[in-house]
């Protein structure tokens, strides 16, 4: 087991390589560099820039060497210095641009997913226990739904309502006092209401998912002989479906991992700039807009290392739930 | 029951089984009647799709939600004596104390009917649980011994050893040392050797003699091969589209063989020792399709001997011919124009 | 053994069946399926002919209709009588009190509903010039009339027919998935086929690709790329450029199931058989081995398609796909882009369901293809 941990971990290391390169490639292949969009900037001010200026400019940030040389620079940065670069448009170091929201953007992140697979696995076994009822008709309708409804408008949607009920908008996770007083105990309650929509709207297509799946397997798992062989034996039908159909069912969901952190980093990324959170989403899209590059590339790579390390995590589960998988491996 | 004459200790009464389809409802098992007495091994003969399987599951209630069992199954419970279990909910406590306790079934392929997420003690050791005994450490004593006794060498190591760890053979000896341990009263065997190597067979079907000797419980035993069916089963049930054609013990069925049916099956057994290239006997045509019955016996439109105008309009039912060899045949047993059956 | 031969002439017809004919039975019987694909017909004749059933144009605004609710159809004339349906012009009116323009209805004149009536000019499939349309508004004399308008799902902030709109939008937002996924059909299949046929270190390589892109976050990666399509392009280019974008994440998956099957094909006995044969590489590709499972990489293109109209809302949405006069579904959502807009114009959320009704169609009759593919089930 060791053994494969460490295999694995040894694999990550030149794929984290390719993804760097992939990522600093596509977010330098935009036409210009920040310095145009700067130039342009300023110069819808009023001020004008003349071209010695503008070299000078370049120069200074480094962005008249080719690409890969840029990109040489910044891995070197990030090895033997942990500094991720500067962003132009912040005027400081992207680490600490990042670390404004780091700890928001993972924690909502992580209450999502959590979110996801706690909704979704007993929605799923009951629509499996109950196939064709009213209510696997019901769930789902709802989760073909869910999945059909493109989330950033599902915030539009949600927002909405709210605001036809209460009269009040809830943008952000903080309110205005919160933000001006700090965070306090009274504030709580305020705060996990606004923290409710965002998890709603970013979750739903991945909880809609995930029922999907769990419901598809377990019927599967249901028509394997084995079970027939448990119930032959006298077991209840509880054991059946917890000891012997969920454990196998729990395969795809847990190798699907990665795949909901993706789902979940794509979802926050558009929903956040609807809702206005202090999450990643928004600052991406600025840096990406204003090619403010070493940001931009920061976000995504740490985005796509989570992802990976998700996939990690989800094989190492997977060995640990499978004997069958733990044993090829060890052999 | 106790002390009743007959030692029947299962009897189906006009069984039926109907599935629900897209197109309808099928009947599928169409009214079998059938004893199993102590001790006995009842072979259960017939094609792909004639019903038997359907029929053994029906006794434990383990069929698909989509099946729907009519008539009666006794079963000469312990405690509660001769019960209906088709009475019984399926999922019910009454039931799933009988299932695996006192009736327990063997499977078509071990291969798949262990789950690959648990070792082959764990599964085992399961069924002792729920019947005999709560207490882990004696459990596990029980498990290993019967492990032992049908024959898995080196038991304490194969008991933490996973399914995809087995050979074949030595899955269906874990299988039916998981149907045996809590020493049933009938064991279900479902084509037990069909998916196993042909000397793998002779050990398997070996062991359960022995096995039924020391245990002393009745068989059923499910299966198309008449081979396996002369050397195993004391009584020989043949089953034809859903019912019973035939039903004579197993010396009287290969010695005097009735029915057409029976006739075309014993027929396309390659015997050894006969004389070089005789052609297999072959009946000729298909089994109908369940859904659009023609009216009469099943086996009209294949059959050599059928007698128009009687087999076409009527369905022949179990008629006792004497020493208990029973067939369902207008041309064996008689028309009924000519009035009523020999005996009974 | 028993041995049975000679099978009905009925269920050989069953047997012999191509695997097609089989599907496309089993997919008839699939209701909801059924159903979605007639959803799906009329949605995409609407939207080729969508200068037809249009009643405006793409370029046709009107200043005073900006932002007006769904015009109001009239079925009983002033004296309660039942009459042929007729709407009234809005006009502006500037309220001196308070100084704001207020939009009324102008009684004075009733507009009649009308079909097949003349309107903008447009060239019908691209080459047929025509200026009929399937409705529109005609003045008390049976004049065609354009000066007021029967915007049935209201008007955007341009004064644009949002109906019309959702049709010439739905040119776009319906055809990019379908480009796309044939771009990532042949992605798939070649590089799929490519890893699973060769192994070695072919396949090393594109599933360390594949592992790559499926690692980073779809629409950050869109969002990426979409940023770097210059701008000022024309809208040709720009669809081009954002299909391309769409089918750059979508072949990974096809690949893979494509991968796994030419694993399990590859040993079969008949491609065995057809490489000693002497057989080419690409002959046996395509001949003996894409035709076994091409049932089933269909079905996973459709399961795909709704994610990439999904992404192409989202892209239009931030602002990053098609942009103005060029029109798609996510275009058109971006005037839902805050509460405000929708509190005061819930029509705006409308082309919102027909993205939801195209998702779910495409999703059952994947669904139902699914089970089709398996035809002996």
């Amino acid at each position: 087991m060791l053994k494969y941990v460490g295999k694995r971990v040894l694999l990550f290391i030149p794929t984290l390589l390719i993804i760097s390169i992939l990522i600093f490639f596509i977010i330098q292949l935009p036409p210009g560099d920040y310095v145009t969009s700067y130039v342009a900037a300023m110069a819808a001010e009023g001020e004008i820039f003349t071209p010695e200026q503008i070299e000078g400019l370049r120069a200074q940030f480094g962005l008249d060497d080719p690409w890969y040389v840029q990109y040489f620079n910044w891995m070197k940065g990030i090895i033997t210095r942990g500094d991720f670069g500067y962003s132009f448009e912040y005027g400081r170091g992207v680490w600490s641009v990042i670390m404004d929201r780091l700890y928001l953007t993972l924690a909502v992140s992580f209450i999502i997913l959590v979110f996801q697979y706690v909704v979704s696995l007993p929605i799923g076994i009951f629509c499996a226990n109950h196939q064709y009822s009213v209510g696997d008709y019901a769930l789902s309708f709802i989760g073909f739904i869910g999945t059909a409804t493109p989330n950033f408008l599902l915030a539009i949607i949600i927002m909405y309502i709210i605001y036809i009920r209460t009269g009040n908008v809830y943008l952000g996770l903080f309110s205005t006092e919160m933000l001006q007083n700090g965070m306090r105990w009274e504030y709580v309650p305020e705060f996990l209401g606004r923290c409710l929509i965002p998890i709603l709207v970013i979750g739903t297509s991945g909880t809609c998912g995930i029922i999907r799946t769990v419901r598809a397997q377990m019927l599967d798992e249901q028509a394997r002989q084995y079970t027939l062989t448990a119930r032959a034996k006298g077991c209840s039908e509880a054991v059946i479906t917890y000891k012997y159909c969920l454990r196998a069912a729990l395969n795809p969901v847990v190798s699907g991992l990665a795949g909901s952190l993706r789902t979940i980093f794509s979802g926050s990324t558009v929903s956040a700039i609807v809702m206005n959170l202090a999450i990643q989403g928004p600052v991406l899209l600025a840096a990406l807009k204003s090619q403010d590059m070493y940001l931009a590339g920061t976000i995504v790579l740490i985005q796509a290392v989570l992802v990976l390390v998700g996939t990690l995590l989800s094989d190492i589960a997977l060995a640990w739930l499978d004997p069958r998988i733990r044993f090829s491996e060890r052999g | 029951m106790s002390g009743a004459k007959d030692d029947v200790i299962l009897r189906m009464k006009d069984l039926k089984i109907n599935i629900r389809v897209d197109e309808g409802v099928l009947t599928v098992v169409r009214g079998v009647d059938l004893e199993i007495h102590k001790g006995e091994t009842v072979g259960l003969v017939g094609e792909s799709g004639c019903g038997k399987s359907l029929t053994s599951k029906a006794i434990l209630g383990i069929n698909d939600k989509k099946c729907r069992a009519e008539g009666q199954i006794l079963f000469d419970a312990e405690g509660t004596g001769m019960t209906d279990l088709l009475s019984l909910k399926p999922r019910g406590r009454e039931i799933r104390a009988i299932r695996g306790k006192q009736i327990s079934m063997i499977f078509q392929e071990p291969m798949v009917a262990f789950s690959p997420m648990y070792t082959i003690g764990n599964q085992i050791n399961e069924a002792t649980l729920l019947h005999i005994t709560k207490d882990k450490k004696k459990a596990k004593e029980i498990s290993l011994d019967v492990m032992k006794k049908v024959g898995i060498a080196n038991a304490e190591k194969r008991y933490d050893q996973y399914p995809h760890e087995f050979s074949g053979g030595m899955l269906q000896r874990a299988l039916i040392a998981m149907a045996l341990v809590c020493n049933p009263k009938l064991l279900i065997a479902d084509e037990p050797t069909t998916a196993l190597d042909v000397t793998i067979q002779a050990q398997i079907l070996e062991l359960m003699k022995t096995l039924q000797k020391d245990f002393g419980m009745s068989i059923l035993f499910i299966t198309h091969d008449l081979g396996i069916v002369a050397r195993m089963c004391d009584t020989v049930a043949v089953m034809y589209l859903g019912r019973i054609v035939e039903c004579a013990s197993a010396v009287e069925i290969y010695g005097n063989p009735m029915h057409p049916y029976t006739r075309g099956l014993l027929g396309s057994v390659h015997k050894i020792g006969t004389k070089g290239q005789k052609r297999l006997f072959s009946i000729e045509g298909t089994v109908p399709l369940a859904l659009n019955l023609p009216k009469g016996c099943g086996f009209y439109e294949r059959c050599s001997k059928r007698i128009d105008g009687v087999c076409n309009v009527q369905d022949p039912q179990l008629t006792d011919l004497g020493d208990g060899h029973r067939v369902a045949c207008f041309a064996c047993a008689g028309c009924p124009g000519k009035e009523e059956p020999v005996h009974e | 053994m028993a041995l049975f031969k000679k099978k009905k002439a009925t269920d050989e017809s069953y047997y012999l069946a191509s695997q097609w004919a089989l599907m496309w039975r089993k997919l008839k019987k699939h209701k909801l399926a059924r159903f979605s694909l007639s959803i799906l017909a009329v949605l995409y004749v609407l939207s080729l002919f969508a200068d037809f059933f249009a009643p405006y144009g793409l370029e046709e605004f009107s200043s005073v209709y900006k932002n007006t609710s769904p015009t109001r159809v009239y079925w009983r004339d002033e004296d309660g009588r039942l009459s042929r349906p007729y709407v009234y012009k809005l006009k502006k009116v500037n309220d001196r009190k308070t100084f704001t323009v207020i939009i009324s209805e102008d009684t004075s004149q009733k507009y009649y509903v009308a079909f097949f009536v003349p309107g903008v000019e447009y060239k019908l499939l691209g080459f047929i010039p025509c200026s009929t349309h399937f409705y529109g508004l005609v003045n008390e004399d049976g004049v065609p009339d354009r000066s007021a308008r029967l915007n049935i799902f209201g008007a955007d902030s341009n004064g644009g027919c949002i109906y019309s709109r959702i049709l010439f939008g739905g040119r776009v937002s319906l055809t990019i998935p379908f480009v796309a996924a044939a771009i990532s059909f042949v992605l798939g299949i070649l590089l799929g086929g490519l890893s699973g046929y060769f192994g070695g270190w072919v396949d090393n390589v594109i599933q360390r690709l594949i592992e790559v892109l499926s690692a980073i976050p779809s629409i950050p990666l869109w969002m990426a790329l979409s940023a770097a399509i210059p701008p000022g392009i024309p809208v040709a280019a720009m669809y081009l450029y954002i299909t391309i974008i769409l089918s750059f994440i979508g072949w990974t998956g096809l690949a893979r199931v494509v991968r796994g099957k030419f694993i399990s094909l590859r040993n079969e006995d008949y491609v065995m058989a057809a490489r000693l044969a002497g057989v080419s590489d690409f002959k046996i590709i395509l001949k003996h081995m894409v035709p076994g499972f091409l049932s089933y990489l269909i079905v996973s293109l459709t399961l795909g398609i709704p994610g990439s109209i999904l992404g192409e809302t989202s892209m239009s949405y931030l602002g990053l796909g098609m942009k103005a006069p060029a029109t798609s579904w996510g275009v058109l959502l971006k005037e839902t882009e805050d509460l405000v807009s929708v509190a005061q114009c819930p029509w705006k959320m409308i082309p919102l369901i027909f993205v939801v009704i195209t998702v779910l169609a495409f999703n059952f009759l994947g669904d139902g293809m699914r089970d089709a593919a398996d035809p002996y089930k």
